[in-house]
């Protein structure tokens, strides 16, 4: 059967998206290779509106064609009646996302990256255990709608993440860091380099008294505060009502020090693409602007459902209609060194890795994680790690007024880049 | 299929071959407020091959088509032959099994119509929007999966099972002003329909804890006496304490292995933790794990002494130890690796009226939004809380989470409830990429002197 067409003929609107994807994966346990893997998936996803109703359905079994038109229209039977319009033809973003250096990558140059990221780490800290994980794969997208959609775009994800555990007496320390790009423009040993120099601070233990002190997050930590963020800043949440941020385009919410925006076209960034997962033209969406709220993220149903257009966060895994995520969420730096922001505190934490991020009531605002690795600051200078500290707050005060901002940025879990953020009366609860 | 398995077993040079094949239907339904957002079903179809070859390593192919095991087998022997290991990979013996495995749910899931299933969920998630004007938000989930697999080693274990699985969720938003909060109320396990249904009393609690938080003052941090409830202490046994014992974690760790060396105190003597995939109709139940293991009951702490861990059939031979069935897979886009099963902490005799009794200033925290942990350092969200005051359970609290070491926190439970729940949560365990996975827990009410509680 020739799904596309069959379901043209019963539905006024469809789309039909097929993902292909290849991988290559290589797995370091404590210090050793273990486990070489090699993975090929396809599937396909189909919307459908019929009777002015949304229908959704995916499969993987490619000898259930007949199955799949039928879930989708039975899903359609039920679905949203909203009036909700697929893709047309529209020009692709200017991105690069497909190296062929990464597509031909042989498995043991991947070993050989592994094994001299273990032997850096090893050089410092001959009593750590470290796991890697060397990723790469073809990835295969193609969205075709009714309404003269026929997009295809081609990536080639290569990913990296590493970590550290260290076990003395009573004490672990776990340390983590992460790399992914689609263009072979970065250094793949970074992750390790990052992590020699994280060994090199948090090797001595110290205490810290719980109190309000200067909190400097650093691009791994602002995950505390950028996750809520997030949230609020889904289309979703915003047209539900949920989101803090509902009504408040325009106004100053925040630090005028914050600038964030959305930006799914820079070359090599693995939330990077042409299009987003609905065909629709991935862009750069200012979202908050010197602290001054621009805009939400939206995908296809919720663009409609709010009265404006998508932003092109239409994102997708196979087995779940579309549903809105950032991009490469891109937090604009300040104009101080790290050094100097450092050098102004006369006690305070350097929060770099939080336990138990996107728990609790999030959506509020508000956070409270234990510190994973978190570095005490005492004249100016980094003078060691801290254990059983505890940072917690509201996104929508603390952000109000933010001290600093650094010039150094990172990009973090392979989709934000943060710079140093410096909040000087934060609560920080101690257990010692 | 059985016979192109076996074939490919016989095709495969490794030391060792696994080939694992699910087939998957699942429906699902969901709620946003008064919308429903998608209401279908999904097909998944795929497999895994697993090759060990004892002096380089373990590899392996996952596919959607099946049509040619033996260039998968091939596959998975190559990527195997990778790796190279001075110290040759064992794996602990078990028998071989042949054995079917089918269920019989009292209403087969499969037989009901997609309407039903939209009908009870728009019930459930009406019960929610009509309690209050303050509830401005819900989202109501209805799952069902019905997975068909066949597990077969180069061993001669052939096993064909049916696994099923059942569950519903809701979370409510309620909303004064800026001021927002969510609760959730979950129910799951491997039943038919007959398991979600008649559940408006667990719906209408995720409602009233929601508007009832509006007013809740956040809590203020600082060191507390706690009282978990069933599902706080489930889910603080498994986060804090189960991750530990997960041999994956500590058997090539000289370090690790000594500070979980069995024969150490981690309790006092009331203190009772056991996994067990072998109790029936559990989240984590299954007669077999994912390496044709039997699942059996396995002792963690007994009277506070640390006697067991859980093992997949390499870490289990590493340690000169017995495997009991904790090697699970989330899916076949996935190898087994060691998880637990259904984890409790067993009956006390403690009951909750004298738990709180003598507590001057706590904190009795109820449910859980979610856990984590970092090896010794976990950090855990309540649901909902209260302070206790004098003796009693007074105001609500909100923002409540714990955090704290792993070994000063087991050693700091004082008391134990005599009132034991399996807890039948939606939702799963995480642990690499394979989330979620189902798992079971149980616990009493427990009482926990000296926590860390986040807060303003």
């Amino acid at each position: 059967m020739d799904l596309f067409n069959y379901l043209k003929s019963e539905a006024e609107q469809v789309e039909v998206v097929e993902m292909q994807n290849e991988s290559t994966t290589v797995e370091f346990e404590a210090n050793k290779l273990k486990t070489s893997k090699v993975e090929e998936t396809r599937g396909t996803a189909v919307r459908v509106v019929r009777h002015g109703r949304l229908g959704f359905a995916a499969s993987t079994d490619r000898d259930a064609i007949n199955k799949l038109a039928a879930n989708v229209m039975e899903s359609a039977s039920y679905g949203d009646e909203i009036p909700l319009h697929f893709a047309g033809p529209q020009a692709a973003a200017s991105s690069r996302t497909f190296d062929s250096g990464i597509a031909d990558l042989p498995i043991q140059r991947l070993v050989e990256i592994g094994g001299e990221m273990i032997e850096m780490l090893l050089a410092v800290e001959p009593e750590a255990r470290v796991n890697v994980s060397l990723n790469r794969g073809i990835q295969t997208v193609s969205v075709r709608t009714q309404a003269g959609a026929e997009v295809s775009f081609e990536r080639s994800p290569f990913s990296i993440s590493i970590d550290l555990s260290r076990v003395q007496n009573e004490d672990i320390l776990t340390l983590f860091d992460m790399l992914g790009m689609t263009l072979l423009n970065e250094d793949p040993l970074m992750p390790a380099r990052h992590l020699v120099e994280k060994l090199k601070w948090a090797k001595r233990l110290t205490t810290l008294h719980s109190g309000t002190m200067p909190v400097l997050f650093s691009p791994s930590g602002s995950l505390a505060w950028l996750l809520p963020l997030i949230e609020g800043l889904n289309g979703r949440n915003v047209y539900k009502g949920v989101s803090p941020m509902t009504g408040k385009i325009s106004k100053k919410i925040f630090d005028e020090e914050l600038t964030v925006m959305d930006d799914g076209t820079l070359d090599g960034k693995l939330g990077s693409a042409p299009y987003d997962d609905e065909g629709i033209p991935h862009r750069c969406n200012v979202l908050i602007d010197h602290g001054v709220l621009k805009g939400f993220l939206y995908d296809l149903k919720t663009a409609v459902q709010s009265g404006v257009e998508s932003t092109g966060n239409g994102m997708r895994e196979l087995f779940n209609p579309p549903r809105i995520a950032p991009t490469n969420l891109v937090i604009e730096p300040g104009n101080q060194p790290l050094d100097e922001i450092i050098s102004n505190i006369d006690e305070g934490l350097l929060v770099d890795d939080l336990l138990g991020l996107g728990q609790g009531n999030i959506l509020s605002g508000s956070f409270s994680n234990p510190v994973a690795l978190g570095l005490k600051i005492e004249k100016g200078e980094i003078v060691g790690r801290v254990k059983d500290v505890s940072v917690a707050g509201n996104i929508y005060d603390l952000l109000e007024n933010i001290t600093s901002v650094s010039k150094e940025t990172r990009w973090i879990f392979n989709t934000f880049s943060a710079p140093y953020i410096l909040l000087s009366d934060m609560n920080v609860v101690s257990k010692n | 299929m059985q016979e192109q398995i076996q074939q490919a077993l016989k095709h495969s040079r490794a030391d060792y071959t696994e080939i694992r094949v699910e087939e998957r239907e699942t429906t699902r339904v969901s709620f946003r407020g008064k919308d429903l957002e998608n209401a279908g079903g999904n097909l998944d179809k795929g497999g895994i091959v697993r090759c060990l070859i004892r002096d380089h390593g373990w590899g392996v192919a996952t596919f959607n088509n099946l049509d040619d095991l033996l260039t998968k087998v091939d596959q998975a022997y190559e990527c195997a032959r990778v790796a190279h290991n001075h110290e040759p990979i064992s794996l602990a013996e078990t028998e071989p099994v042949q054995d079917t495995v089918r269920v019989s749910m009292q209403r087969d899931f499969r037989d009901v119509s997609l309407a039903e299933k939209k009908a009870l969920l728009e019930k459930y998630n009406e019960v929610m929007l009509s309690s209050g004007d303050k509830i401005v938000d819900t989202n109501a989930v209805y799952a069902d999966d019905f997975t068909r697999m066949i597990y077969a080693n180069s061993e001669g274990t052939f096993i064909e099972e049916e696994r099923p699985s059942v569950s519903l969720r809701c979370v409510a938003c309620a909303h004064d002003g800026e001021n927002v909060q969510q609760a959730l109320e979950s129910h799951a396990g491997p039943y038919g329909f007959e398991y979600v249904i008649d559940q408006e009393e667990l719906v209408r609690k995720a409602a009233r804890h929601a508007i009832e938080l509006l007013d809740a003052q956040p809590v203020k941090g600082g060191n507390y006496t706690v009282v978990a409830d069933q599902g706080l202490a489930g889910l603080f046994v498994h986060e804090a304490f189960g991750h530990m014992s997960e041999a994956d974690f500590i058997y090539e760790n000289p370090k690790a292995r000594e500070m979980m060396t069995l024969g150490r105190r981690f309790g006092s003597d009331i203190l009772q933790v056991y996994d067990d995939g072998s109790v029936p109709g559990l989240r984590g139940s299954h007669p077999y794990d994912d390496e044709g293991t039997p699942s059996r009951r396995n002792i963690l702490i007994k009277d506070g002494i640390l006697v067991g861990r859980m093992h997949s059939r390499e870490t289990a031979a590493k340690m000169d130890e017995k495997p009991l069935g904790n090697a699970r897979a989330l899916n076949y886009r996935f190898p087994p690796i060691v998880r637990m099963t259904n984890t409790a902490i067993e009956n006390g005799k403690t009951s909750f009226e004298d738990m709180i009794a003598e507590i001057k200033l706590g904190i009795y925290a109820c449910d859980a939004f979610g856990g984590e942990t970092a090896l010794e350092n976990f950090s855990f969200s309540s649901g909902y809380a209260y302070m206790i005051r004098d003796g009693k359970i007074a105001e609500m609290v909100k923002d409540v989470i714990l955090a704290g070491n792993l070994f000063t926190t087991m050693m700091n439970i004082d008391a134990i409830g005599n009132d034991f729940q399996w807890l039948m949560f939606s939702g799963g365990c995480g642990k690499g990429n394979q989330i979620p996975l189902p798992v079971g827990m149980g616990a009493p009410h427990i009482r926990i002197q000296n926590v860390v509680i986040g807060g303003k």
